[in-house]
């Protein structure tokens, strides 16, 4: 065997070329054929999901769920039958059978997939196959998508499944098919939004030791949402006829949960991707992106959900969630590193409009913090103008007292100051030791927990508990304080709110002192020889190929 | 201008860990065209080198460059003209070759006819056409490093990274491996391919680097780093009579060292060159000394390798 023969002879290649699926002289098979087929279908479909769809028609794991999803299919339908048998040729039996089957379904769809989804991500990273893949032309997020459409392919086939046995309830009557299909979507839905979690969770570490943790962690996790949804799903379908699916607040409600659920999916995949992302690549814009977008899908649709119920009680809701969300949001970010990369330079804003709407998408703390800030204020400013406008207008939903604006004004203050000082003491750690984005994770909540328990512990502790009452000595507790809010108790202490608002000021003060440098950086030159090649890339339009390499492949050369 | 343009490129490379400086100031250019042998012993530092040269990995300090594009600031760019093949590989379960090259061609982003162009060239290159159908978990380690050096170049890669390809490999598919590297540099691609023995890369390379401690001790044609080391070689005489004298008369002059005599036999090392052997020899027989053998031993390429490294290991 020599080198010389290696190279192939050019009639094989002719060959190849003219019928590029077929390798061999001999009639296609019925396989070969098929392959073929998918091959076509499959070639501008996401590479990891070819692999993993190929991978498991003949994996173990997906052969086994799959025959016993079909034989409890089965068997469910033999045995609900016998059980309801006397009554199933008058009465309606579809509630009853229905039941059964979601269990079948829920099982695989709701936990065998999330957490294989988890598993395949893991297991690339353990194997060492995620460095190989890492360095091709796929894109961090093309992978994460590709495990998750993989995940959700699996879920398709299990649904196929039981398609003939879901069509069955139906005929046995008793059920709606909106009652069907509601239940379906939702769990559907849910399925999704854990695989994508899964895939997230499979990111955070690479230490074999934490993967275990977190993998037990995550199927406590899945089980209990399991137990969760299929709690409400069995109500849903008990109570399935009476369901308003005639109104119009039921499907706008139905469109607001779902276009949540999808921007958690975004966030979700976006996360994984950022996590197993090149050290070097900018990891955080688009994150912001996209909590920019829900913080917009949020203002959208409980500005709605408010003139319609005209509750005040909403424009407390309104602030409730964004706070919570912005605060575990803002502690995540504390802990990002400002130190740019040169390659993240090079695609700052330059004008002086972009700097300043721009600069709080950069990665780092200070524009981080600057950023949940931002956000939880204009969500309060839409809040006060919205109550007050109606006020004004003297609007049926107009708010009959202040509590809901002074609850957002100190929900805001609040979020202001305990990130503001997680950020004071991160910087601080980072002067002596490297610190990730965990540990900033943990202090934020930590502070938090500790500005609320030690005023209500040290209260408790001297005066004794029976006299527990509501104190300016509380002002730091931000969970009793909020309640106080909210039920219009806290004007009796205006002490209070100057308190908060004042230590609020404060300490944005300060953070600001230490954000500057970050909004000091300016883009940076683009290299003249990534330049060139952006052009070589433009000039030669004939194929992705062609710019990859300057020199041929080797197969075309004599 | 692209010949001028080193294909590969360290500057000033260092990488830490903790304590250990697996990288330490590291540089050396690779032109087009060239095999570049990357030799040291277990712990020297090749590995960390090479995986961040294929953007696996970020230096502490330093730079590489591959084709001109930094490995921190344009890793895509990097990646789209280089290939990798690391020294263990992942395996998935239940993927045959052509699947698993089929897959990275896809990754690559190869599209419809290119990618099964692709595929038969390099399942051809690396006689994996036999083996197409078998699942890659139950492939030899010879079977297993075909596979995985046909993954690496199923982009067309220019630049190859091969991290110690020919480990355990019988000895005819070592000689197989070293055809289709020098095949592959034929045809214009450069290869850093990495060893612990000299003497393997000796024949394949165009240019050696000597590694130990993260540290580079010695670039160059293997010739010249021989010579570069051989200034002490070891020379032995026989000589018939008068040995007490001429022991004397080597030991006046200034370029002997390790002086032994045995019998008729005088062993010693001398710095100087071939030229200057001759010379000494000539002196010694028109000093009239009866020289009946003159032997002189260079150093082999392990002695040198011995020589240049000096067994730490980290
Ligand atoms: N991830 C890591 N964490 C800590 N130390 C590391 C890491 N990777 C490598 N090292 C250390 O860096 C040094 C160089 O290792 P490297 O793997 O580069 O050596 P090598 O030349 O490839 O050796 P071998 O011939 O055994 O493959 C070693 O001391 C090793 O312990
Ligand atoms: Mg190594």
């Amino acid at each position: 065997m020599t080198s010389m023969d290696s190279t192939p002879a050019p009639s094989g290649l002719d060959e190849a070329l003219s019928n590029p699926f077929r390798a061999d002289h001999q009639r296609p098979s019925r396989a070969s054929r098929f392959d073929a087929t998918i091959d076509r279908l499959s070639e501008r479909l996401n590479p990891i999901l070819v692999k993993e769809a190929r991978q498991a028609l003949k994996s173990r794991q997906f052969v086994i769920t799959f025959s016993l999803l079909l034989a409890c299919g089965w068997a469910w339908s033999l045995v609900g039958i016998a059980l309801a048998s006397p009554g199933i040729y008058f009465a309606p039996g579809g509630t009853f059978m229905l039941i059964g089957y979601y269990f079948v379904l829920a099982a695989p769809v709701l936990v065998v997939v999330p957490f294989s989804a988890f598993r395949s991500l893991a297991a690339e990273r353990e194997d060492g196959t995620f460095e190989l893949l890492s360095i091709t032309s796929l894109g961090s997020r093309q992978i994460v998508t590709g495990k998750l459409g993989s995940a959700i392919l699996q879920m398709v086939v299990y649904y196929s499944a039981l398609a003939p046995c879901i069509g069955f309830t139906y005929l046995l009557r008793g059920i709606d098919i909106f009652t069907i299909a509601f239940v379906l979507f939702y769990t559907f839905v849910t399925s999704v939004m854990l695989a994508a979690l899964g895939l997230v969770v499979a990111t955070v570490t690479r230490s074999r030791q934490w993967q275990v943790v977190l993998s037990v962690l995550l199927l406590i996790g899945l089980l209990v949402v399991t137990v969760a949804w299929s709690i409400t799903a069995v109500n849903i379908i008990f109570s399935g006829n009476s369901m308003p699916y005639q109104t119009l607040d039921f499907w706008t409600s139905n469109l607001a949960v779902v276009t949540f659920c999808i921007s958690f999916v975004v966030l979700f995949v976006l996360v994984a991707a950022a996590m197993i992302s090149f050290a070097s690549d900018n990891r955080s814009t688009k994150l912001r992106v996209v909590m920019m977008v829900q913080q917009v899908l949020w203002t959208g649709w409980m500005t709605y959900c408010w003139m319609r119920t005209e509750a005040d009680e909403m424009l407390v809701v309104f602030m409730v969630f964004p706070g919570i969300y912005w605060y575990l949001m803002g502690a995540l970010m504390v802990g990002e590193n400002a130190q740019l990369s040169p390659r993240v330079k090079r695609s700052l804003p330059q004008s002086f409009l972009g700097r300043m709407l721009l600069t709080w998408f950069n990665p780092g703390s200070g524009t981080g913090y600057s950023f949940a800030v931002a956000n939880m204020a204009s969500l309060f400013l839409v809040v006060a103008v919205l109550g007050m406008l109606a006020e004004a207008a003297a609007l049926a939903g107009a708010p009959d007292n202040f509590g809901w604006l002074l609850f957002g004004l100190l929900a805001t203050c609040y979020v202001v100051i305990y990130l503001g000082i997680a950020r004071l003491i991160v910087l601080g750690i980072r002067q002596f030791a490297y610190v990730g984005m965990f540990v900033p994770f943990l202090i934020g909540l930590f502070v938090s927990l500790l500005g609320c328990a030690t005023p209500a512990f040290l209260q408790a502790w001297w005066f004794g508990y029976s006299e527990l009452e509501y104190s300016p000595f509380q002002a730091s507790n931000w969970m009793w304080t909020l309640a106080e809010a909210a039920n219009d108790d806290l004007l009796s202490t205006p002490a209070v709110p100057l308190v908060v608002g004042a230590s609020a000021a404060l300490v944005y003060g300060l953070n600001l002192l230490f954000a500057i440098y970050e909004v000091e950086y300016v883009r940076q030159e683009t290299p003249q020889r990534v330049i060139e090649d952006e052009h070589d890339r433009v000039g030669a339009p004939s194929s992705e190929k062609s710019a990859s390499g300057e020199d041929h492949h080797l197969s075309r050369e004599p | 201008m692209n010949d001028v343009r080193p294909m590969i490129m360290l500057q000033r490379l260092h990488r830490f860990f903790d304590n250990t400086r697996a990288v330490d100031d590291v540089s050396f250019e690779v032109m087009r065209g060239e095999v570049f042998g990357y030799i040291g012993p277990n712990g020297a530092g090749k590995t960390t080198s090479m995986r961040i040269l294929a953007t696996l990995d970020l230096p502490t300090y330093g730079d590489a460059l591959v084709d001109g594009f930094s490995v921190i600031n344009d890793p895509d760019r990097v990646r789209r003209r280089l290939g990798f093949m690391p020294d263990a590989f992942g395996t998935y379960p239940n993927v045959n070759c052509r699947e698993y090259l089929d897959f990275f061609a896809r990754a690559y982003g190869l599209r419809g006819r290119e990618r099964s162009d692709a595929l038969k060239h390099v399942m051809g290159f690396t006689k994996l056409d036999g083996l197409a159908e078998k699942p890659i978990r139950g492939l030899s380690k010879g079977m297993k490093q075909r596979l995985c050096l046909g993954r690496s170049m199923i982009h067309d890669p220019s630049v190859l990274i091969l991290d110690e390809p020919a480990a355990g490999l019988d000895p005819r598919a070592r000689i197989e491996l070293r055809q289709m590297i020098r095949e592959l540099a034929d045809h214009g691609k450069t290869i850093l391919v990495s060893s612990h023995i000299l003497t393997e890369l000796a024949e394949m390379c165009d240019r050696v680097g000597i590694i130990e401690q993260g540290q580079l001790l010695a670039v160059g044609a293997v010739e010249e780093i021989q010579r570069g080391h051989a200034v002490l070689s070891e020379v032995e005489i026989r000589v018939l009579e008068n040995v007490a004298r001429l022991r004397q008369w080597l030991a006046d002059r200034g370029d002997i060292e390790n002086l032994v005599v045995d019998g008729e036999l005088v062993r010693f090392s001398h710095a100087g060159d071939r030229r200057e052997q001759a010379a000494l020899l000539r002196e010694m027989v028109l000093a009239d000394f009866s020289i009946a053998a003159f032997g002189c031993h260079v150093k082999s390429l392990e002695d040198v390798f011995m020589h240049v490294t000096q067994g730490f290991v980290q």
